[in-house]
């Protein structure tokens, strides 16, 4: 079931790198991005945590991860993290969503868009946190760096 | 060097990264950068996801243009080719009218990948998302001829259409359609997961990717203007899928 799951992300990020003209040689760290994201967002869900937590920390691996592959690779990260936040999207809340609201549920209809917008709002701040967090090391070692210069 | 060869490369390394889906942030610091090493002094520049402007002093005065980037697709490459360039111009390896050329000629590239791959491949995401959202295998391939329906008519619809947003709906609004046609044809075909699984194609990814990124280097006008295109193009779908959901009722 996991394995199916994991080849499937692969497939899916790999296919919307295509969509969006990722070049040749990072396809298949894309694709991997993807996987290691969707990895982490369903084993998370098995030690007890919320779809907010495990949304938030595979977003900020998926971060992370690009940044690293960006690095080794020298090309934008860009390439990398949108392909491997596909398998996050919140797509199924969202339908539920609509689907209240066309059967004049909107009380639930206001949950469910609700939920969406705070699981689009941790993949946010998953990304954001990922994008921080080396921005910060490099900060510390320029700092570093002219400290010794000084 | 002549100024003027400095502008142009500047500008058309910025409106290359702009025109393709590359932050703002990212235009301002290529163009910055490439005009440091080419010698000028005081540069200044400043991208809007539809405008550049750049300005620096050579020799004495100031030079400063402007381009706009009406229209926008998303072609990553072309990002990545530009920033190797601007790499290895200020690394020294290539002078100013190599870079030039260069980038004229990644200004002229087509995409890498043919149209038919780029369909197949929005099939192949479509289906393989809605196995994803707990579809079984039997779902599987009407949400990627959903999924295909709906990039093949975003294509076509936005040659006669010209608009991003009403084209988005149209096209949501066709796989809809096909969705529901599938369900009524085959009932034991769940129709939430066939949806779930064609709109996958309409996913604002990039625009959301950058608006944050965008709001991250303190770009707070460009991020704001990125997020409300992702906003909008996110409400479009959702209603188009809210008046498929009303012919089931």
């Amino acid at each position: 079931m996991l394995l199916k799951g994991l080849a499937l992300s692969f497939a899916s990020s790999v296919a919307w790198c295509v969509l969006f003209n990722v070049p040749v040689r990072t396809i298949v760290a894309a694709g991997l991005a993807g996987v290691v994201g969707f990895l982490v967002y369903s084993i998370l869900p098995i030690y007890g945590a919320e779809v907010l937590l495990s949304t938030f920390v595979s977003a900020a691996v998926v971060s992370l991860l690009s940044q690293l592959l960006s690095i080794i690779l020298r090309v934008p990260s860009t390439n990398f993290s949108v392909a491997g936040i596909i398998p996050l999207v919140p797509g199924s809340l969202a339908y539920k969503a609509m689907l209240a609201f066309v059967n004049n549920d909107y009380v639930g209809g206001i949950t469910q868009a609700t939920k969406t917008l705070m699981v689009a709002g941790a993949i946010a701040s998953g990304l954001i946190f990922g994008i921080s967090v080396l921005t910060i090391w490099k900060g510390a070692r320029y700092a570093g760096k002219r400290a010794q210069r000084d | 060097m002549s100024s003027d060869l400095v502008m142009d490369t500047c500008l058309l390394a910025g409106s290359i990264i702009l025109k393709n889906g590359g932050e703002t942030y990212r235009t301002e610091e290529t163009m910055a950068l490439i005009a440091k090493a080419a010698g000028m002094d005081d540069v200044n520049s400043s991208a809007t996801p539809t405008s550049i402007i750049l300005s620096f002093r050579c020799s004495g005065f100031d030079h400063t243009r402007m381009v706009r980037t009406p229209k926008r697709t998303t072609n990553l490459n072309k990002i990545t080719l530009v920033n190797d360039v601007s790499r290895q111009f200020v690394g020294g390896k290539i002078n100013l009218e190599q870079a030039y050329r260069t980038l004229r000629e990644i200004d002229q590239k087509k995409q890498i990948y043919p149209k038919w791959l780029q369909h197949l491949a929005a099939a192949t995401a479509s289906g393989s998302f809605a196995m994803l959202a707990g579809g079984d295998w039997g779902s599987l391939v009407p949400s990627a001829i959903a999924g295909l329906i709906v990039n093949l008519s975003q294509e076509y619809l936005e040659q006669f259409v010209r608009m991003k947003f009403f084209t988005e709906f149209s096209a949501a609004l066709l796989g809809g359609l096909f969705a529901l046609l599938t369900v009524t044809v085959f009932p034991q075909l769940h129709l939430s997961i066939i949806i779930i699984g064609a709109m996958l194609p309409l996913f604002p990814g990039i625009a959301i990717t950058n608006s944050l990124r965008d709001l991250m280097a303190g770009d707070l006008v460009a991020g704001v203007s990125r997020g409300v295109e992702a906003m909008l193009t996110a409400v479009s779908v959702a209603v188009a899928t809210a008046i498929i959901l009303s012919f089931t009722r």
